[in-house]
């Protein structure tokens, strides 16, 4: 694992994180966590009248990576389509942290904002 | 004695190795010790020179094959002062050696209503083949606790022991997350007066302390070969008298005498627990570092890493945010003993976090729950870092360690 995984860019994220917290009348509202590791994660979102990301929050603990990517993940979304959301993988993870390549132990730390909003809007009736 | 630990890492081709040009600080030895040369050694002579398979031919190959294989048998036997090496089963590893006395012993013995007792502080492979079986067969799983200090609760086993219901105690040898040494001797005393079987856990403990399972009085005992120099094999030693009344727990090839059409009959112990082809060359590897670690002598490795383990937990205390698992007030007024490894956590910093920084120094340790979520539950944490230290560790890498402990707090801790 690269020393550059603790770049400024994501430590900001995990100390100052965007949008912590919960919404309100969300319709997207689930809890997940990755056991193995302890990593766990609140989200909330709202959609709008089309059906697109209008509004998320989090709030959870976890390590730099899970809460970084959980961070840049509630801005990254935003106005996204669920046929978006649902097309996204680690890929996108990746690039939305900043070119970030994780080793195979971190993958599941990215990727659980991710994976919670799937499960998320498929809880909620949302066709993902 | 002390050990001369850098004659020591020169046996191990590893530490030529540098990591992001550093020199490696292997603390992760609880998980998978290192190789020394006599061990790798071993193996390829064996594949260069002496390679057949075992117990079948005639010829002079299968034959050396053979002898080397049972040779390696007979000093792992002495290793843990084993009364027959025929009580010597080799296995893939220690969590197959609990599944064949789960599989094969408990599954004839245990039955609804008797109760299994193992501690809070076991490795998965010696608490969920056992929480399985009690679920299979409406038994009653008990747990002995561990208290704040990190030790065994003793006192609580009279009571489960009271009512006869319990037919076997499963129990580590050493933690492998706290590094402590439970009174398993006393354990053992505990339940052979109350007509209970004892399985013990000693994948932890045989690597780097003498182990004599007739003195511990053991009735199992599994290990595995790669956490003492030796490559990916298992070993179960069981009393004589319980294997050859246990059922074979894989069928096949070599454990059996004679088959017929409708029934079979099966060969003697070991090699009735031995089905298909064994690990030959490994098993002969193990030979060669159950050797290697004699030649250093085991009361001098326990020694050694008590007095690394003493010097770390002292070096970790000066560290602000660091937290010691089971560093609490313990209820014993002798302490139970510590070795081998150290567990810990650091406020507001994720395990992973540590071992990924620590990682850019060259300094190798476990982050997770290290195979025990139920002890980490009893201590309210999630996950932790480990560090574990074998003869190539010494009181320099722990220095090693606490430096790059400051670097994650300056990186991480704002």
């Amino acid at each position: 694992m690269s020393s550059d995984l603790y770049r400024e860019q994501l430590l900001d994220h995990y100390h100052n994180p965007e949008n912590f917290g919960v919404l309100d009348n969300a319709q997207v509202d689930i809890e997940m966590d990755n056991p193995t590791c302890g990593d766990m994660i609140h989200l909330t979102a709202r959609l709008d009248g089309a059906g697109r990301i209008a509004e998320v929050m989090f709030e959870g603990q976890g390590c730099v990576i899970s809460m970084a990517s959980a961070s840049m993940f509630t801005e990254h979304v935003k106005g996204k389509t669920l046929e978006e959301i649902a097309a996204m993988g680690l890929d996108d993870i990746q690039e939305m942290m900043g070119g970030v390549k994780l080793s195979m132990g971190r993958v599941k730390c990215a990727l659980l904002p991710l994976s919670a909003m799937k499960e998320g809007l498929k809880e909620s009736g949302g066709v993902v | 004695m002390p050990l001369d630990v850098a004659a020591i890492r020169h046996e191990f081709p590893i530490f030529e190795r540098k990591i992001h040009g550093k020199r490696l600080v292997f603390l992760d030895s609880a998980a998978s010790s290192q190789k020394p040369r006599a061990v790798i050694g071993a193996m390829m002579h064996a594949y260069m020179h002496n390679y057949a398979n075992v117990h079948r031919g005639l010829y002079t190959l299968a034959e050396e094959a053979t002898a080397a294989y049972e040779d390696a048998r007979g000093k792992i036997a002495r290793f843990i002062n084993a009364p027959d090496p025929a009580e010597i089963v080799n296995v893939r590893n220690a969590t197959e050696g609990l599944n064949l006395v789960v599989y094969s012993w408990g599954e004839t013995h245990i039955h609804a209503g008797d109760r299994i007792i193992i501690t809070e502080m076991e490795h998965h492979a010696n608490l969920v083949p056992w929480q399985q079986l009690a679920l299979r067969k409406g038994a009653e799983l008990a747990y002995i606790p561990v208290n704040d200090g990190g030790e065994l609760e003793l006192d609580a086993l009279p009571p489960l022991l009271a009512d006869g219901r319990a037919k076997v105690v499963a129990c580590s040898v050493m933690s492998n997350v706290l590094g402590v040494l439970p009174p398993v001797k006393q354990v053992a005393e505990m339940a052979h007066a109350a007509g209970a079987l004892v399985v013990m856990d000693g994948a932890q403990a045989v690597p780097h302390q003498p182990v004599d399972v007739q003195a511990l009085g053991a009735d199992f005992m599994a290990f595995s070969g790669h956490k003492m120099c030796g490559p990916g094999v298992g070993i179960l030693w069981g009393r004589r008298e319980l294997l050859e009344a246990m059922p074979p727990f894989l069928y096949g090839g070599d454990m059996i005498r004679t088959v017929k059409r409708d029934h079979a009959k099966w060969n003697d112990v070991p090699y009735k627990f031995e089905a298909g082809t064994p690990a030959i060359a490994e098993v002969i590897g193990l030979g060669a570092a159950v050797d290697f670690l004699n030649a250093i002598g085991m009361e001098a490795i326990h020694a050694h890493e008590q007095e690394v383990v003493a010097y770390a937990l002292a070096r970790l205390a000066e560290l602000p945010r660091v937290h010691v698992l089971g560093a609490g007030e313990g209820a014993h007024s002798n302490p139970q003993e510590r070795s081998g490894a150290v567990a810990f956590w650091m406020d507001g910093i994720h395990p992973h976090d540590i071992a990924a920084i620590l990682d850019t120094e060259a300094v190798c340790v476990r982050a997770g729950h290290h195979c025990a979520q139920p002890l980490h539950d009893r201590f309210g944490i999630p996950a932790s870092a480990r560090a574990s230290f074998y003869i190539y560790n010494d009181k320099d890498d722990v220095d090693v360690l606490v430096e790059a402990l400051h670097k994650v707090v300056k990186i991480l801790g704002r």
